[in-house]
């Protein structure tokens, strides 16, 4: 039967052609560690949110008077529905980690050198997609929580003047936070931001076996050094090919990153649901504190030191814009971050700043 | 590169500039931008708190609005309108008796106001030697006498003591009373106590608070007859009821349970699995 299905498949698109062009024969460098696995990871983490989420769609009541109701159901009626919520609570705070760390790999190794620029605008591109995922899946719950942190968000825009106050409005769909603000939210996350994010990917994915997997800077440089003024493949003929080897990497790579997903299952369900999580909405009761998610602690605290409301948010998107075009500023040849002293010192400095601001954030 | 830093730099010198100008708007702003709740517009501030705060009100009643934050009424969502009348929302019409505004009720008329919202105790009082001897000397005890006034807490067992009692009447009696309620005050604590546990836990027990409020309410309404014979009457009644919630937490946290053992099951897996395949690329690096 199966050689059968094989043999149905060879004649009609030659697979054993596209497994050995594309997956025996393609080569990866031979000194890759790690952390070029995280991209699969990534792709693996965002696998798992659609599932899980296709699952939560199924019952989940997208309006103001059903929307916690729904989900409590699913976390106590709905057969495993409480494994499937947990699995897309966790996952939706550890693909934003996984995504980080993919990011400042890249950057450490310099991979996003020309000729990946565009692969690196991409990557950023989906880091905002997913951010913007979970913004938007915060709502979604309708509880207390979910409640005054989109209030929060939304309320960011209006610091800039004129403007503001309409961006905000039409976020919200009206002066507060409603059950509009819930079908807005509802709509992005389950019908805009999946095709987006899904295109991003195509193309980042495009980019990488167009261009060619980047090697580590350091040790033995092995392809892709020198001048770059025409397109061309980089190729490790000398590598190790993509399957089996870096797929197995990468498959246990996966099966870390569900590792730690059911060890915070098991042992602290409740990290990313404290308790405003388990109260419905209540637009008239303002909790004492509202926090937002931890990987927007660091901007927030950033808002609170900076008295002007405008600039520091205006800060905050020069920051960004300097990101995701910084291949375009950063244009010398040397990849090697450790010959690079003042790039080492302000990508550490960077990072340090980052901790302290989420850690006083969370603190304060 | 030049170009891109200089496009950088012009944009900063815009953005900074930009924020200087319209300086009105984001004075404003900054004051509302985080240091009050960011959608503190919606929630107007009572405009009885406004005056019981500043220098225009008698020092003693400057404390007030301190004692009712620390109350169960404050966090109840009980205001002072809904014991005093009034209107929190007018400042001119805030004391207007067309606006229901009672100011501080007479001695014996504060059974009625508290009864508004307390309506099965409020009869079970009246029936009781506490309300019959407020009826006939206008000075016997009412619900202030033990619950007092403002900084009104959440009830328990512990209201009854010797301090307080003593002050009309010998202890004895009360203590019987106390000894009446103690197991079901007991197992009312102890299940108060699973459903916060259940709580943290990350499950939502709407339904076991209502039931437990509800529960609850009804037996300390029978408590204020305060008639022991009554009281030890119903407590298996009582006790039946606490026990359907008690059936419910503990299935609860045997779910609980069996969601932990069943995620750590994967947990497992996934750690062995994962060891298998990293053994296996080992071997094809090799």
């Amino acid at each position: 039967m199966w050689r059968r299905i094989k043999k149905g498949l060879e004649v009609r698109i030659g697979l054993e052609d596209l497994v050995n062009t594309k997956l025996k024969r393609y080569t990866v460098p031979r000194n890759t560690n790690i952390f070029y696995t995280l991209g699969g990871v990534a792709l693996a983490a965002f696998i798992i949110q659609a599932l899980t989420g296709f699952f939560l769609l199924i019952y989940y009541v997208p309006h103001s008077d059903h929307a916690f109701r729904s989900v409590q159901q699913i976390m106590t009626s709905v057969p495993f529905g409480w494994l499937f919520r947990l699995m897309h609570v966790v996952g939706a705070n550890l693909i934003v980690a996984v995504v980080f760390l993919h990011m400042l790999s890249v950057f450490f190794m310099g991979s996003y050198k020309k000729p990946r620029e565009l692969t690196w605008i991409a990557g950023w591109l989906m880091l905002l997609v997913v951010l913007t995922f979970s913004l938007s899946g915060n709502l979604l719950p309708w509880s207390q929580l979910s409640y005054w942190t989109t209030t929060v968000v939304t309320a960011m825009p209006t610091a800039f003047p004129y403007v503001g106050d309409y961006i905000a409005n039409v976020l919200r769909g009206g002066e507060f936070v409603s059950g509009v603000t819930l079908n807005r939210f509802f709509a992005l996350h389950v019908a805009l931001l999946p095709p987006v994010f899904v295109l991003f990917l195509v193309v980042h994915i495009f980019l990488i076996r167009r261009i060619g997997l980047s090697s580590p800077p350091f040790g033995e440089q092995t392809a892709g050094s020198g001048e770059w003024n025409e397109y061309r493949h980089v190729s490790y003929p000398d590598g190790y090919s993509f399957y089996p080897y870096f797929v197995l990497k990468e498959l246990y790579m996966v099966l870390a990153y569900l590792v730690v997903m059911f060890f915070v299952i098991t042992f602290v369900p409740t990290l990313f649901l404290p308790q405003g999580a388990n109260i419905p909405a209540d637009p008239l009761k303002t909790p004492a504190y509202i926090k937002p998610q931890w990987y927007f602690l660091a901007p927030y605290q950033m808002l609170k030191l900076i008295p002007n409301k405008f600039l520091g948010i205006s800060i905050q998107l020069l920051l960004l814009a300097m990101f995701i075009l910084w291949p375009f500023f950063d244009t010398g040849r040397e990849r090697n971050i450790l010959k690079r002293p003042l790039l080492l010192v302000a990508f550490l400095a960077s990072l340090l700043l980052w901790i302290v601001l989420t850690v006083w954030g969370r603190t304060s | 590169m030049r170009y891109s830093v200089m496009i950088l730099l012009l944009s900063a010198a815009v953005l900074i500039g930009a924020s200087m100008t319209g300086a009105n708007y984001r004075d404003i702003f900054g004051k509302e931008f985080l240091t009050k709740p960011w959608a503190g517009g919606q929630v107007k501030e009572s405009v009885c708190i406004s005056c019981h705060t500043s220098d225009i009100i008698k020092p003693e009643y400057r404390d007030i609005p301190q004692e009712w934050k620390q109350s169960w009424h404050y966090q109840n969502n009980v205001s002072c309108k809904d014991c005093h009348g009034g209107d929190p929302d007018d400042a001119e019409a805030a004391m207007s008796p067309e606006r229901g505004f009672i100011g501080t009720p007479d001695y014996a008329e504060i059974p009625q106001v508290c009864g508004r919202c307390h309506i099965g105790i409020l009869k079970n009082y009246l029936e009781s030697g506490h309300g019959r001897a407020l009826k006939a000397s206008k000075t016997g005890p009412n619900c202030v006498t033990c619950h007092g006034s403002h900084n009104i807490q959440k009830a328990s067992i512990k209201i009854i003591n010797e301090a307080r009692c003593s002050r009309c009447h010998s202890y004895e009696r009360a203590k019987v009373m106390k000894q009446a309620l103690f197991l079901t005050e007991k197992k009312i604590r102890d299940i108060d106590e699973d459903l916060k546990r259940l709580k943290r836990a990350g499950v939502f027990t709407d339904e076991e608070d209502k039931t437990l409020f509800r529960t609850h309410v009804e037996y300390r309404t029978l408590f204020h007859t305060v008639n022991v014979e009554l009281v030890k009457k119903s407590t298996d009644k009582f006790a039946k009821k606490l026990g359907l919630i008690e059936d419910k937490i503990d299935k609860t946290f045997r779910e609980l349970e069996f969601r932990r053992n069943f995620s750590a099951f994967f947990m497992m897996l996934f750690t062995v699995m994962g060891i298998v395949v990293f053994m296996l690329s080992r071997t094809y690096k090799d």
